[in-house]
């Protein structure tokens, strides 16, 4: 995810405070080269040079002349591929199938992280340590094996869950066209949940205990601390982790490339994502690159629209 | 506190000096045109080539060939299957001129690395034009590509046969059916024996299977005359095969949830939920080692018929051996592919080790394919397969993009297994993605 970039892009201009002796005030100057470079190198050569290259790209289209496997060459085509994505039903339905996916999976998964870090806060349980290492753990787990892990729960053959189910009501079909999409959202659940706890647990641990302590003097209750002063104080925290969790909903690509190897009812564009990598698949790099800018376009605008929105209502 | 000049250079440098370096590479990427071998002369002095392969156990054929041919190495890399990620690695690579001397690519595949100036004609080099009497006839015809060249070596077939449960079918009292009509009604049977039983599971995932029933139907994908390339993904012949398949799925008589070569489907088969497959040659393994169960149990019958007394089969999967055009030692690398296809001690190795059944003539005859195979009741199933590998028709043609033509077609499978569209539907998705695919490949299309 996006995390080193957040954490890193602040520091640098802060490193030297202004020396006494004009020697030492310009090594210090210099001082600042030492510290960018090592991530100003990977981050261009890596982060930004890709982008770059994918922008080019996605002007282009491929011209052909002599026969059917005559010379190939590049041409400026200006915005079409731009337009042939905006023309593509299965990216729109990708786009529509994720931001569906988003407005009820970000808000349970949060909702379960705020949650579990108040608990974890309030310090009822004896073995704070150990729960906060097993709610992350899941981050832990490769995508891929978590994805694999779940795809054996949801089988139909094989699961036990199913069976279980099996045996007290109706089977369900975790894998079928209408709950898949919710079989996926309940992985990235699974496995985003202890992270997101983990960033909204930090924020509640730098919140002064003695502002608790007032307001337990002022004769309010946990529930009531945790109301109406934890949570407008870790607000923040809550808003940081829902502009990462819009960005990974419109990222997603493990879950539903795994599960595709045992459902039926996960088609190649299913999200805007997976749509990228099948085109790119084929050849067609040029319109692979469009997708891939206004995938990236779109959820650059949602997460800092949601982070204007959040600004002018004054939750942050 | 504002940059210096000094500083605002250094990092107009550091951003742009990756993107002039990138705009450079991929100046260069035109290529030559077909990568066409206007000579093929042998190289001076010792030579190493670079080989990709998944089938199993190859390196010991090559180990074979570096002991004979101490002027020629060759080291063999194992990679995943073409469609499970190696194709894209070697798309890119060619891209980016790092692709090895030779690989294994499967027949419908070919045609899409030609398109990329992939291959290299070697029908130039020594050996290989003769080469053409000890192949089976259709597997020559897939590498010609519709022109007088030759742009890879026929390594395996994968002729399609029926595979059975002749308990299941004996306990019903059906028996193998011979014509397509004759595998519905014994679908029908199976189900009224036993609810639970479906007769074979339609794979979402598989369109090179059902690609392999379209190739068995003469129901050619593309056609290629000179410089014209015609799309016919939808035409009569593959819509007869639909049609019928699309009766399967509305009347609920094969399996709709289980893709293929998933744990689950092989759950199925040894419950015997599952009751047939109509696969190819190396199904055979397929079965074998993932049903151990169901040993014994099984039998191969010749694929069911269009009409009664026909004689066609299709073909799934098979693959060549290409030798890539950054090579610098095309003719070094066409001996090897040729030795590696045709010499019997390595096609004993290919059986033997990776279950190939081979596009040579004379690997038909080994003695691994013409005995009795246990798992399979003891009857000597390869016979069923050589006499299909020569029903298969000689004319079917792969187009260049045929990622974007399965691409299609699984997503139409998808709704038609859903019951949100028709396998009818899920062609003419094809047909018309076919075409789109190519003119963005700047292909000149009809269809």
């Amino acid at each position: 995810m996006a995390t080193p970039v957040v954490t890193t892009s602040s520091g640098p201009s802060r490193t030297a405070p202004a020396g006494r002796r004009p020697a030492a005030r310009l090594a210090g100057r210099r001082a600042w080269v030492v510290f960018v470079v090592p991530f100003a190198i990977p981050f261009v050569l890596f982060y930004l040079a890709p982008i770059g290259y994918a922008i080019v790209q996605s002007f282009l289209r491929t011209e052909r002349s002599g026969g059917i496997f005559g010379q190939a060459r590049t041409v400026f085509t200006g915005f079409d591929q731009y337009a042939a994505v905006f023309a593509d039903p299965v990216f729109l339905q990708g786009i529509g199938r994720m931001l569906l996916f988003g407005v009820v999976q970000v808000p349970i998964m949060l909702a379960l992280a705020l949650g579990l870090a108040l608990l974890l806060d309030a310090g009822v349980s004896r073995f704070k340590r150990f729960f906060r290492i097993a709610y992350f753990l899941p981050y832990g787990i490769p995508g891929v094996i978590a994805a694999l892990m779940w795809g054996f729960l949801y089988s139909p053959q094989l699961s036990p869950i199913v069976d279980l189910f099996d045996a007290i009501g109706p089977r369900p079909d975790f894998l079928g066209a209408g709950t898949i999409l919710w079989s996926i959202a309940n992985i990235v659940t699974w496995t985003y949940t202890g992270y997101n706890m983990l960033i909204i647990f930090a924020a509640l641990q730098a919140v002064p205990p003695e502002v608790s302590e007032a307001a337990y003097m002022d004769g309010a209750g946990a529930w009531r601390i945790a109301w109406s002063i934890k949570i407008p104080l870790v607000r923040p925290a809550l808003i940081l982790t829902a502009v990462f969790s819009i960005i990974g909903t419109l990222q997603l690509f493990t879950e539903p490339i795994v599960l595709r190897a045992i459902s039926t009812n996960v088609t190649s564009g299913y999200t805007p994502n997976l749509l990228a990598f099948t085109i790119a698949s084929g050849n067609n790099y040029p319109l692979a690159a469009a997708t891939s800018v206004v995938l990236a376009l779109g959820t650059f605008v949602l997460s800092f629209g949601f982070f204007r929105f959040a600004q002018r209502k004054g939750w942050s | 506190m504002s940059p210096t000049p000094w500083r605002r250079r250094l990092l107009a440098t550091l951003t742009v000096a990756p993107l002039v370096a990138l705009a450079a590479c991929s100046g260069g990427g035109g290529g030559d045109g077909g990568g066409a071998a206007a000579g093929c002369e042998p190289s001076d002095g010792p030579v190493e080539l670079t080989f990709t392969s998944w089938v199993p156990g190859v390196e010991e054929a090559v180990a074979l060939w570096n002991e004979q041919n101490p002027n020629v190495q060759v080291r063999a890399e194992s990679v995943p299957a073409g469609n499970a990620g190696t194709y894209s690695n070697l798309f890119n690579a060619l891209q980016a001129n790092t692709a090895p001397d030779l690989s294994q690519v499967e027949y419908d595949s070919l045609s899409s690395f030609r398109l990329q100036n992939g291959l290299v004609d070697i029908a130039a080099c020594a050996g290989v034009t003769d080469a053409q009497s000890q192949f089976v006839d259709w597997t020559w015809s897939q590498v010609q590509l519709g022109d007088e060249g030759v742009y890879a070596v026929p390594q395996d077939t994968g002729p399609m046969a029926l595979f059975y449960r002749k308990d299941l079918f004996d306990a019903a009292g059906i028996p193998a059916p011979t014509t397509w009509e004759e595998y519905y009604q014994a679908a029908v049977a199976l189900k009224a024996a036993n609810p639970e039983a479906r007769i074979t599971h339609f794979p979402q995932q598989d369109a090179n299977w059902f690609t392999g029933l379209l190739w068995q139907n003469r129901a050619g994908l593309f056609d290629i005359e000179g410089d014209t390339l015609s799309v016919t993904v939808d035409s009569p012949q593959s819509r007869q095969v639909a049609e019928y398949w699309q009766r399967m799925i509305d009347e609920q008589l094969v399996a709709t949830n289980l893709q293929g070569f998933s744990t689950e489907l092989y759950s199925a088969w040894n419950t015997g939920t599952v009751a047939t497959w109509v696969s190819a040659a190396w199904g055979y393994s397929t079965i074998r080692d993932n049903a151990p169960d169901t040993a014994g149990q099984w039998a191969v019958a010749p694929m069911p018929q269009w009409e009664a007394g026909g004689a066609s089969a299709g073909n799934w999967g098979g693959s060549t051996t290409a030798v890539f055009s950054g090579t610098e030692h095309p003719y070094e690398a066409a001996q090897f592919a040729l030795w590696l296809n045709t010499d019997p001690a390595s096609l004993e190795i290919l059986n033997a080790e990776g279950g190939l059944f081979p596009a040579a003539t004379a690997g038909q005859d080994l003695p691994a394919l013409s005995s009795g195979v246990d798992f399979y009741g003891g009857q000597p199933i390869f016979d069923v397969f050589t006499e299909a590998s020569g029903q298969v028709d000689t004319d079917f043609t792969w187009g260049p993009t045929m990622t974007d033509t399965y691409t299609a077609l699984s997503d139409g499978f998808t709704a038609a297994l859903n019951g949100q569209g028709t396998l009818s539907d899920a062609l003419g998705a094809a047909q018309a993605s076919s075409l789109d695919a190519l003119r963005a490949q700047g292909i000149q299309v009809e269809g």
